[in-house]
């Protein structure tokens, strides 16, 4: 690869900017005249002008965001404009409007995605290149250049490689643009992963904000994240045990809760295990059992204390399909080692774990414990579908474990009904159009994500177990990075990550040491809260105005085209357009991107569209057998499969007795893996983990002595109202919902504080300032804050918004789980204000859909 | 986008009232909502749907999910109560508008204002029991759902019923809903459908055309 030391200067396709912008406006008059044109005279029931359906052209397409789930939108629009959208009726793949069948149901978009209108229209699209004048974080840019832009970014990229060497540069693009198969933002997969890695500087992050905890369990125990039924397969369960899961806020799958509703109509019973009495609770009819956050470990040891006890275990499967359960299905190489069971029965450390053992650490009744034991080891199928949320702790991953543990136990993995979720990953999708090569991920430095201002603020005094670093077998093992820049492709991670008043630290510092010497390029097509800290701000085209094919996320087997419904607003360009141009600055342009000229920044439809063919022809029609031509699925918008039973992971390894993808071939609740790690230091968990499930006291609960200081543990959940941090900025959905601190009714009183009362909530790490919402739905000593919220600095650095990372730490769960959820803090009455959007107008805006030139 | 106000009709419209009054309209057949208090999981698309296809900015809210929850920790409870306008029998929108804006449709019973008559002067928020019309300042009218009656000409539901992730929320002849015989996924195989839920005004005022599956703590005892 041949690197330039200077990149080339702007030519060719620059050339091209004013024939393309007057084109361009032209266009644009024409379009711009429909909406004010002459109409046919006003009909009584509407707004006028008013158009129907019927009367605007249907594009199929879908939502585009890193929720969990994906489903259709139906773009009804006139000339470029859209002007409403629906979603899926079951009509588009060819069949009658209303079809809606359990085998091939409708994708219907939820609240996020049917106001994706809003967001394409917001007053705070990017629509040019600007660069930063004032500080970072002040908010000050000014209108530049694509060429200026590219231009300084590459010679400061250059300069920033070769003095600070090929691991200066941190990739944080992240999920926020992504699930589609070309224009892909994403760690290992993504565009910018394999464009810093060709230009020979890159810092990975590997650790999952979400579920990293989950990932590792899933992992180890199972050797793979393909851990999940589809959804229809929640239909067929009996028992649904939703620990710390809340479908009613993350949906998570295409219709999850939907077939969830189907199985409380065939008799199926619902536990929730959860601080909160939520939505998915109250729909349905769950048995509520309130938990202190972060020690469900420790109430799932009970229960299986409890199942043993009882002799309610599967004897069977577990001799057959289990490593390390129990004495007998210990490895010959690990005899005489603890297995689960020894653990559980407290053989080695004398404590037998107990309900009533469990019972003083989780605050659930011992009594409860013991009936949720034994219905779900007697109840068959069932379904415990154990969750995220409590995963992101401090040792989350023992809970997954633990749960994988239970599941395995009862012998609930493999059948229909039951649940070995996990991750929860279930079809596998055709996931990449784009070249996909030795190029993919390719990386000098890889840390746990949330890392990199630790990293900056202690370097060059960091050990590679503090900044997590993933093993290499050359030269760069082992070498902390020495940061000196970010790029955040579809990613809000400053405003997301833990601990946000030390990535402001690590920012600063790295300012002090003069404009040169740092570089932090955010690309997203709204302004956001981590765009503010940004050098560069480059605008990018929305999924609407670039051509895709939509991918399910975790659960439902559909593709979904993405045409370009509407061209790009402003000067934004897509992300494969950006790197691709700047790969031709850097010198390795044909090599990025092999189907495209130069000019692809200008026109990059025929090239877009070769790769999705491509995409089609090779892995969906070959690999998947589908039938339909490219051109027929581009037609029809939909691609639903359509399966003779429920897809259930590890059937075949069940049924057939195909080994497991671990290193024994079985399901090892003992880790051949980590039961052989010597030196921890130099694994990327840097620190020890159990080969078994173990209950590990966290750092911070409603147990430790640190609750006399701050009585508090507050929880962050994924809101519904927003994904993420992603829609905090539409008024359709903060007008239904708010950003407030739920709290238990006698916690309140105790403080004097009533529903709408705004307060601080406040650890030693940093104060936000948000609304009360008082409640008997939330147990008492937890308060709940969603994450997401756009931070909002008052002068003395508390934050307004009420983002609860502004609190959370930024020490990870050794596997590398986010302790998102492992917080204490206090609460306080304020006078201050509490400011959910940046702007006071934003809830008078929603209506103006028009194309700001 | 404010309509241009054609004085000359809104007077001529309102002698027309002042000599013929309010006819009484028989709809030759009434569709109604169902909606599914338990099952619903108070996401709230159908709401934002129900703004972008009438082009809403915040404020109105054609559609309303409310949230109702009780007991004391942990014992608690929740569900949802989902409306929009009940299109009434007897709507007391109607009479309340002076210049003779609101009007029912013969067909299918839809109540529905007429924008370029409404002076926006509210009378018709005031005497709706239900809270169906809603203001919109932006251009000084009372806008409120008619059932999508775009979609309903073209044979099509309305969008929050095709919005429904969870498929509770539909529409039928309210006949066949309060009988049992419209098919509808808003139903499940063991619900019973009820006129009234708690909280909720006494139909007897207007004669609402909604149902809905009550929870057992938002069951009205007759």
């Amino acid at each position: 690869m041949k690197h330039l030391d200077k990149p080339t200067a702007a030519k060719g396709p620059f050339e091209q900017t004013r024939r393309s912008f007057l084109k361009g406006s032209a266009a644009l008059a024409a379009t711009g005249l429909v909406l004010d044109g002459a109409r046919s005279p006003a009909r009584a029931f509407a707004y006028e002008p008013y158009y129907t359906d019927d009367e605007l052209e249907t594009v199929v397409t879908s939502c585009a965001h890193n929720c969990g789930s994906r489903h259709m939108l139906v773009a009804h629009k006139k000339g470029d404009v859209i002007v409403r959208l629906s979603t899926d009726t079951g009509e588009y793949q060819g069949d009658a409007r209303g079809t809606d069948t359990e085998e091939k149901p409708q994708l219907r978009a939820c609240l996020r995605g049917r106001s994706y209108r809003a967001r394409l229209y917001s007053a705070e699209r990017l629509l040019y290149p600007m660069k930063r004048v004032g500080k970072r974080g002040e908010g000050k840019f000014k209108r530049i250049s694509w060429d200026q832009a590219l231009s300084e970014i590459a010679e400061r990229m250059v300069y920033i490689r070769d003095k600070y060497g090929p691991q200066a540069l941190v990739d944080q693009s992240y999920a926020g643009a992504s699930y589609g198969v070309l224009h892909k933002s994403d760690q290992i997969e993504g565009l910018l992963g394999r464009f810093l890695g060709m230009f020979g500087c890159r810092t990975s992050s590997w650790s999952v904000p979400s579920y990293q905890g989950t990932t590792f369990s899933s992992r180890i125990t199972f050797g793979t994240i393909e851990d999940g039924n589809e959804d229809d397969a929640f239909a067929h369960s009996k028992l649904i045990i939703m620990w710390g899961w809340n479908p009613a806020y993350t949906f998570h799958g295409g219709n999850t809760f939907y077939y969830m509703r189907l199985a409380k109509q065939r008799g199926c019973k619902f536990v929730l295990v959860d601080p909160q009495y939520t939505d998915s609770a109250a729909a349905y009819d769950a048995w509520w059992i309130p938990i202190r956050p972060n020690t469900d470990a420790a109430m799932m040891a009970g229960m299986a204390y409890h199942i043993w006890d009882n002799d309610w275990h599967d004897q069977e499967f577990i001799d057959r399909f289990v490593q390390g359960m129990d004495e007998g299905t210990m490895p010959d190489w690990a005899k005489g080692q603890e297995s689960f069971k020894d653990y559980i029965l407290g053989k080695s450390d004398g404590q037998p774990k107990t309900p009533e053992w469990a019972s003083e650490i989780c605050g659930v009744p011992a009594e409860d414990i013991k009936k949720l034991a034994e219905m779900y080891a007697t109840t068959k199928p069932a379904a415990l579908k154990a969750s995220w949320a409590p995963g992101r702790n401090a040792y989350g991953e023992q809970y997954n474990r633990m749960a994988a543990a239970l599941q395995a136990m009862t012998g609930n993995i493999g059948i229909l009904g039951g649940c070995a979720e996990g991750v929860g990953k279930g079809w596998h999708a055709e996931a990449v159009a784009y070249p996909y090569d030795q190029w993919a991920n390719v990386w000098y430095a890889s840390i746990k994500s949330d890392r990199w201002a630790h990293i900056v603020l202690n370097y060059p005094n960091v050990t590679r177990e503090e900044a997590g670093l993933w093993p290499r077998n050359d030269q760069w093992d082992g070498v902390v990075p020495n940061i000196r820049g970010i790029f955040w492709q579809g990613s809000d991670w400053f405003n997301q990550l833990t601990n946000i008043n030390k990535e402001i630290a690590a920012i600063r510092k790295l300012e002090a040491e003069g404009d040169k010497e740092s570089l932090f390029v955010c690309m997203d097509s709204t302004i956001t809260p981590t765009g503010i800290w940004a050098d560069y701000l480059l605008p990018i085209a929305t999924h609407f105005e670039r051509h895709d094919v939509a991918l399910p996320w975790y659960k439902g087997h559909y593709y979904i085209h993405r045409p370009k419904v509407i061209e790009p607003m402003g000067e934004s360009k897509t992300d494969f357009q950006v790197f691709t141009e700047l790969a031709y600055r850097l010198g390795f342009g044909p090599a990025y991107n092999p189907r495209a000229t130069r000019d692809y920044f200008w026109n990059p439809d025929p090239v877009d569209e070769a790769y999705l063919k491509a995409w089609w022809e090779e892995k969906v029609m070959h690999h998947q057998h589908v039938t339909w031509s490219w051109e027929e699925f581009k037609k029809r918008g939909v691609y639903k499969f359509v399966f003779d039973e429920p897809h259930v992971a590890f059937r075949d390894q069940i049924e057939k007795g195909v080994p497991f993808q671990t290193p024994s071939g079985k399901i090892e609740i003992f880790s051949t893996t980590l039961a052989q790690i010597t030196d921890w230091t130099k694994t990327q968990y840097g620190y020890p983990i159990p080969a078994i499930p173990k209950w590990i006291e966290p750092w911070e609960s409603l147990n430790s002595p640190k609750t006399e200081k701050f009585p508090f543990h507050m929880v962050s959940p994924h809101p519904r109202w927003r994904t993420h941090s992603i829609f905090n900025n539409i008024p359709w959905l903060r007008e239904t919902f708010s950003q407030e601190l739920t709290m238990n009714a006698s916690d309140a009183k105790k403080l004097g504080i009533r529903t709408g009362d705004t307060v601080e909530v406040y650890n030693d790490r940093g104060t936000c300032v948000v609304p009360v919402y008082v409640t008997e739905r939330c147990m008492p000593g937890v308060v709940v804050l969603h994450e997401g919220a756009w931070m909002d600095l008052a002068e003395d650095g508390t934050d307004r918004s009420g983002n609860p990372d502004f609190l959370t730490l930024d020490e990870p769960s050794p596997a590398g789980a986010f302790a998102y959820n492992t917080v204490l803090c206090d609460v306080r009455k304020t006078d201050r204000a509490h400011r959910p959007g940046w702007d006071q107008l934003a809830t008078a805006r929603s209506a103006v859909f028009r194309r700001d030139y | 986008m404010a309509n241009q106000i054609d004085k000359a009709k809104i007077k001529a419209s309102v002698e027309r009232l002042r000599e013929y009054g309010y006819p009484k309209v028989e709809p030759e057949m009434q569709l109604g909502f169902i909606h599914n208090n338990v099952d619903c999981i108070g996401c709230r698309a159908c709401e934002i749907a129900c703004k972008d296809k009438n082009g809403l900015g915040p404020g109105p809210r054609f559609r309303r999910v409310q949230y109702v929850e009780g007991g004391t920790y942990p014992e608690v409870f929740a569900f949802k109560i989902n409306m929009s306008c009940n299109h009434c029998a007897d709507p007391a929108c109607l009479p309340a508008c002076p210049t003779g804006a609101i009007w029912k449709r013969k067909d299918n019973g839809v109540v529905d204002i007429d924008s370029t008559l409404c002076i926006g002067c509210r009378k018709c928020e005031a005497a709706c029991p239900f809270g169906a019309p809603q203001f919109d300042p932006e251009d000084n009218l009372v806008k409120k759902c008619n059932m999508c009656i775009d979609q309903l000409e073209a044979g099509r539901k309305p969008y929050c019923v095709e919005a429904c992730m969870m498929r509770v929320l539909d529409i039928a002849p309210i006949d066949q809903l309060r009988d049992g015989t419209a098919e509808t996924k808003a139903i499940g195989p063991n619900d019973e459908v009820v006129d009234q839920v708690r909280g909720m005004a006494d139909p007897d005022l207007t004669n609402p055309s909604i149902v809905f599956v009550p929870h057992s703590k938002g069951k009205v005892k007759s």
